[in-house]
């Protein structure tokens, strides 16, 4: 008998397990004997490890795919009639998929640090090698008992499964926003891998956050994007016309990103300055903590939310693990405080570190107002039995000041030099932005956007995007005069060459087009719903909604009912579609919208109720969402902007350094 | 050092208006989850948010697509409350399913609700008749 993809998946995982531990040992030996032998036996042992659980993961869809139903896995999330590109994708539909997903990409990054970044610093990275041998053992351990098996066998083979959650199976954004958010989530442990191997060797330098600065990057920009492609797969599935909703597991991914922004900032004071190094540790060690905390918060069923898959044993032995993390990281953080003397004081309260260092308070207190709405209710019921939730009312009036407070900084921050700021330094900056702030607000203004909160954003959206626009402006205009370059040239130079800082500047932007986004997005929607009968038709914002009935559809997976509207005016001549899913397994309908997207706005529609005796009539709901687009716009811009920044800049020579960074070498 | 302490100041300042924000937000914000029987109970008063779990009880839901009423009576087995809101329902609102609604008791007792909230979760599991709702997972 041949084995099965499960036979295989188990056995390879089985055998990874020893390897992880080996690799724990050998990398910690290595580290402390500086021994060449067993770091060497450490490197395979990760590269193995690596190539056995992404198999595992291979043979998951390997039995996915050929619907092997005797895998209970299989049997619940996948159906002979599953489209194949939802086949593959279920290998994240459900926990046990997930986590083994998350093991493979940390195993990956265990590999990588072997291979690529214990040469660079030999013992730094083999002790930050042991760090990472130890998570993956222990997601191993998830993998290969009964909390997180993903091979389990069924007790009957079913003829056919279940078919995925059906709300999985509508977009295929699926594709995407899962692993995003799970490679941003596990790409972290490497600089906090790189944190802890530092603070166990008593560094007290900043070579640990030097080495792991564009891991700590390329981390946030996943996890930024697979943030907002959640919000775009909410908003294109789950039929509400919105796309954030304060859901816990929404608050779990934005809270490892809220710190992480922090972090990628207060790094540069730490690099530039010498200062705040205990600071940039704890923020790791909270970026990190508070990806487990979601992970736990989100999968042991612990809070109510529509992405807690079902209660499981995996849920204690996160917290265990978190408490773990948690109390060994702040022990070893606490004992080598002695040795984290920050070379110097932040200054005047004018200058770049302390706004840097005001953005990081801000951050702070963003992420545990965020933890406190989430939590809370587990506090109250632990104190007083009372069940309650945390409604949205809390989350808005609490983090939209905080970010606006953010967006403030993010504009003036960037636009004062270290140390501190002269009056005539401060003149040349902020003429131009404030001016264009004070057009932001006429403009909200004028286009009748209601709202303090909306008048505000837009003013310091245009404050912001001034000041990118002046930086851009004077660095192409300084190219343009030191090399002769043409305008477009050195534009481009700029990106290529100083990529951090412009790259910086471009997510900025990114930044602003999301608030822009988001203000107007939630401030002037226009919404109605109409119950008609076909041949009726209505206006809205402009648009005429004509309804010409209700249609069956059958598709093998599923059954829809869909809503025929034909959409006109505002330019546009289109039929939409919004439908009611049925899928075979499932007890709920599920909504699908039908919408129609703009750069100007979006028509949003839904099938909310009809006739179910005779289909006379329909009940439908009609959202004009303005520029509800330029939110995935901005992410995709934040996404480019890290993708700038985290490139290799080529060598510079030694005479164009800046001045500040290498005086004694101008004219050499 | 005068600039270091205006800096600190600042910090702190900030710390303590944001939280300050958060904890009054907080106490208004919560809206408690409770079956009929407890809300009659505890007596929750007409014009608390609060959200309701129970079942739609068999041939009570009414929904005129013309003046868009929406009526149906949640009860937990024990105790019955007339819900009453504007708009469909969500699409597959059943009779005899469960439900969650959110909104505020009237002054007759009736409950008001803004939202018949519709969690498209094949997880999610309304409370049973004559328990307390949990945000578990039983």
């Amino acid at each position: 008998m041949t084995p099965s993809f499960a036979d295989l998946g188990t056995a390879a995982l089985r055998a990874a397990l020893p390897l992880a531990i080996w690799g724990i040992g050998a990398a910690a030996y290595a580290a402390a004997k500086r021994d060449g032998r067993a770091l060497a036996s450490a490197r395979w042992a990760a590269l193995i490890t690596f190539l056995l659980v992404a198999s595992a993961a291979l043979a998951m869809v390997g039995a996915l795919v050929t619907h092997d139903f005797s895998v209970a896995y299989v049997a619940k999330n996948n159906a002979l009639e599953t489209p194949p590109f939802f086949t593959v994708i279920s290998l994240w539909a459900a926990l046990e998929g997930s986590i083994l997903l998350w093991t493979a990409i940390l195993a990956g990054a265990t590999a990588y640090v072997a291979w690529r970044g214990t040469p660079a610093l030999p013992r730094l990275g083999t002790t930050a090698l042991a760090v990472l041998f130890t998570m993956v053992t222990f997601f191993l351990l998830l993998v290969t008992t009964p909390a997180a098996d993903p091979f389990v066998r069924s007790e009957i083979v079913p003829l056919n499964g279940n078919g995925p959650n059906p709300l999985l199976q509508n977009h295929p954004l699926m594709g995407l926003h899962p692993p995003l958010l799970y490679l941003g989530y596990v790409l972290f442990s490497v600089p906090f891998a790189y944190a802890i191997a530092s603070l166990i060797l008593g560094e007290g330098g900043d070579r640990w956050l030097v080495a792991t600065r564009r891991f700590a990057l390329v981390s946030w920009a996943l996890l930024g994007v697979g943030i907002v492609a959640g919000a775009w797969w909410s908003y294109a599935v789950l039929g509400w016309g919105g796309y954030w909703a304060w859901d816990p597991v929404e608050n779990a991914a934005i809270m490892p990103w809220l710190v992480a922004t922090a972090y990628l900032h207060s790094v540069m004071v730490e690099e530039k300055r010498r200062l705040l190094r205990s600071w940039n540790l704890s923020l790791v060690i909270a970026t990190f903590a508070l990806t487990i905390l979601g992970t736990f918060l989100t999968r042991s069923g612990v809070v109510n939310s529509v992405h807690a898959f079902t209660q499981s044993a995996i849920g204690p032995l996160l917290l265990g693990y978190l408490v773990a993390i948690v109390v060994l990281s702040v022990g070893l953080l606490l004992w080598r405080m002695p040795t984290l003397r920050d070379a110097g004081a932040v200054g005047a309260p004018l200058s770049r570190e302390a706004i840097f260092l005001f953005q990081n308070v801000v951050f702070v207190a963003a992420t545990l107002t965020v933890l406190l709405g989430t939590l809370y209710p587990l506090i109250a019921e632990a104190l007083s039995g009372a069940q309650l939730s945390i409604g949205r009312p809390y989350f808005d009036r609490v983090e939209v000041p905080l970010a606006l407070a953010l967006l403030f900084l993010m504009g003036i921050g960037p636009q004062l030099p270290w140390h501190g700021a002269s009056r005539a330094t401060l003149e040349r900056q902020f003429t131009a932005p404030i001016v264009a702030s004070a057009g932001g607000a006429l403009l909200a203004v004028a286009t009748g956007l209601g709202g303090a909160f909306a008048v505000l954003t837009y003013a310091l959206a245009a404050f912001v995007a001034a000041t990118v626009v002046q930086e851009f402006a004077r660095g192409i205009r300084a190219r343009r005069t030191l090399h002769g370059e043409s305008a477009g040239t050195a534009f481009a130079n700029l990106l290529r060459r100083s990529g951090r800082r412009y790259g910086g500047y471009v997510v900025h932007l990114g930044i602003v087009l999301v608030a822009v986004a988001v203000a107007t997005s939630q401030s002037k929607t226009v919404e109605i719903e109409r119950t008609v009968r076909a041949g009726d038709r209505f206006d809205v914002a402009g648009y005429t909604v004509s309804f010409n009935g209700l249609r069956d559809v059958k598709e093998p997976q599923r059954d829809l009912l869909v809503g025929d509207l034909a959409i006109t005016g505002n330019g546009a001549d289109e039929r939409l579609r919004p439908a009611l899913v049925f899928y075979p397994h499932a007890t709920q309908a599920v909504g699908s919208p039908g919408i129609s997207a703009g750069l100007r706005d979006d028509l949003y529609t839904i099938l909310i109720a009809y006739d179910t005796s005779a289909q006379t009539w329909a009940t439908i709901r009609v959202l004009v969402i303005p520029l509800v687009s330029w939110l995935w716009l901005g992410g995709a811009v934040v996404g480019l902007g890290a993708v700038i920044a985290a490139l290799p800049q080529p060598k510079r020579r030694e005479a164009l350094r800046p001045l500040a960074e290498a005086p004694a070498t101008v004219g050499d | 050092m005068g600039a270091r302490r205006v800096l600190l100041i600042a910090v702190l300042a900030a710390a303590v208006l944001i939280g300050f924000v958060a904890v009054q937000n907080l106490a208004s914000s919560a809206v408690y989850y409770l079956t009929p029987t407890e809300a009659r109970e505890r007596g929750v008063a007409a014009g608390t948010a609060a959200r309701l779990g129970g079942q739609v009880e068999t041939g009570s839901l009414r929904y005129d697509p013309q003046t868009r009423d929406l009526r149906f009576v949640l009860t937990d087995g024990t105790t019955r409350v007339t819900v009453i809101g504007t708009g469909a329902p969500p699409a597959l609102l059943r009779e005899g399913a469960g439900a969650v609604v959110e909104g505020t008791f009237a002054p007759d007792g009736t409950f008001r609700a803004t939202a018949v909230i519709a969690k498209h979760d094949e997880q999610y599991a309304p409370p049973s008749p004559g328990t307390t709702p949990s945000h578990r997972v039983p």
